[in-house]
């Protein structure tokens, strides 16, 4: 197959935003507030990039009691440098994504 | 304390994007659901969950593009549509040979019945645009092939069909208007030829592009 995935703005401002902190496990309502998008485009993007082993997702017991656990994403180390490839940093971000870890 | 109608709303509307998601990724559901509950505000948790019933039907007609039915059914309305191109040309080309025997029976398809109401629009048109159309119907059973064989450009292959299909439509638009032949007179069977064409390549290729994206990945 010649194409290439994810490059839909919507995957790209995702990556972007998970980009920022690279290591921190994300809501998926933190992730659509930073992306500024609804959740109907939000899910399927987080399950084709899991899909695709370029995030990881797991379950977390909610911080309030009586809540059901969620689920949080981070990227993997695939995810990482594929991030990194396709999204352009913003200058003041580059420092901490070339210290950030996979 | 009680619950607000928009809460209630939006829980049932979060379990029902749950309920809708594919066998396979019942979690992404359960996960949304869940979501949902995290969310302070009572509107904005309605909107996250109107969101998670479009995600959950996104998801589920991706699932149903993938079975055999669908794709048989695809399969079939391709070669309907492909075949569909070869038919202007046959009659053209059985009138010009004089093969009147199957001029008569071809015309017999056509609106009216008869292949002799169309003999004005047949003698006007360029002897390319059959061509045109052969190409149009090689292009649409083309697209099948590499849909049936799992291989990417299906989608490219059909649009492109699909605009020399138009391309044909649109000249033979003139040659009815200078020759007052209307070939199909009924407007909604015109439109319903373009609009079933375009749904068609719509959904062969959000077919194929689920595909490409995994393989990819």
């Amino acid at each position: 197959m010649t194409r290439t995935p994810n490059r839909s703005r919507q995957t790209q401002a995702l990556l972007a935003a998970m980009l920022e902190k690279p290591l921190t496990w994300r809501h998926g309502y933190e992730l659509l507030k930073l992306t500024g998008q609804q959740s109907g485009t939000l899910y399927p993007a987080l399950l084709r990039l899991c899909d695709q082993g370029l995030l990881e997702a797991q379950w977390r017991e909610a911080e309030k009691p009586g809540k059901p656990p969620r689920h949080v994403y981070r990227l993997t180390r695939a995810g990482l440098a594929f991030a990194r490839g396709q999204v352009a940093p913003a200058p003041g971000k580059l420092t901490n994504l070339l210290g950030a870890k996979a | 304390m009680r619950e607000t109608l928009c809460r209630r709303i939006a829980r049932a509307f979060a379990r029902h994007a749950a309920q809708v998601m594919p066998q396979g990724e019942m979690g992404w559901g359960q996960a949304m659901q869940n979501e949902c509950e995290a969310v302070e505000n009572d509107q904005k948790a309605l909107r996250w969950a109107v969101g998670c019933v479009f995600a959950g039907y996104w998801e589920s007609s991706n699932a149903m593009l993938q079975t055999w039915y669908a794709r048989g059914l695809l399969a079939c309305l391709i070669v309907l549509l492909g075949l569909r191109e070869f038919f202007a040309p046959f009659l053209i080309f059985s009138y010009r040979m004089h093969y009147l025997g199957l001029a008569n029976f071809l015309g017999m398809r056509t609106a009216g019945h008869d292949y002799r109401r169309l003999i004005p629009v047949m003698d006007a048109i360029p002897a390319w645009l059959p061509v045109l159309w052969a190409a149009s119907g090689l292009l649409f059973l083309a697209a099948l092939w590499r849909m049936l064989r799992r291989q990417s450009a299906s989608g490219l292959l059909f649009f492109l069909a699909f605009g020399l299909d138009l391309v044909g439509l649109w000249v033979v638009r003139s040659i009815q208007a200078s020759t007052g032949v209307v070939i199909t007179p009924n407007p909604i069977v015109r439109a319903g030829g373009v609009v079933l064409t375009f749904l068609t390549g719509m959904v062969l290729w959000r077919m194929t592009r689920k595909r490409d994206l995994t393989e990819n990945g």
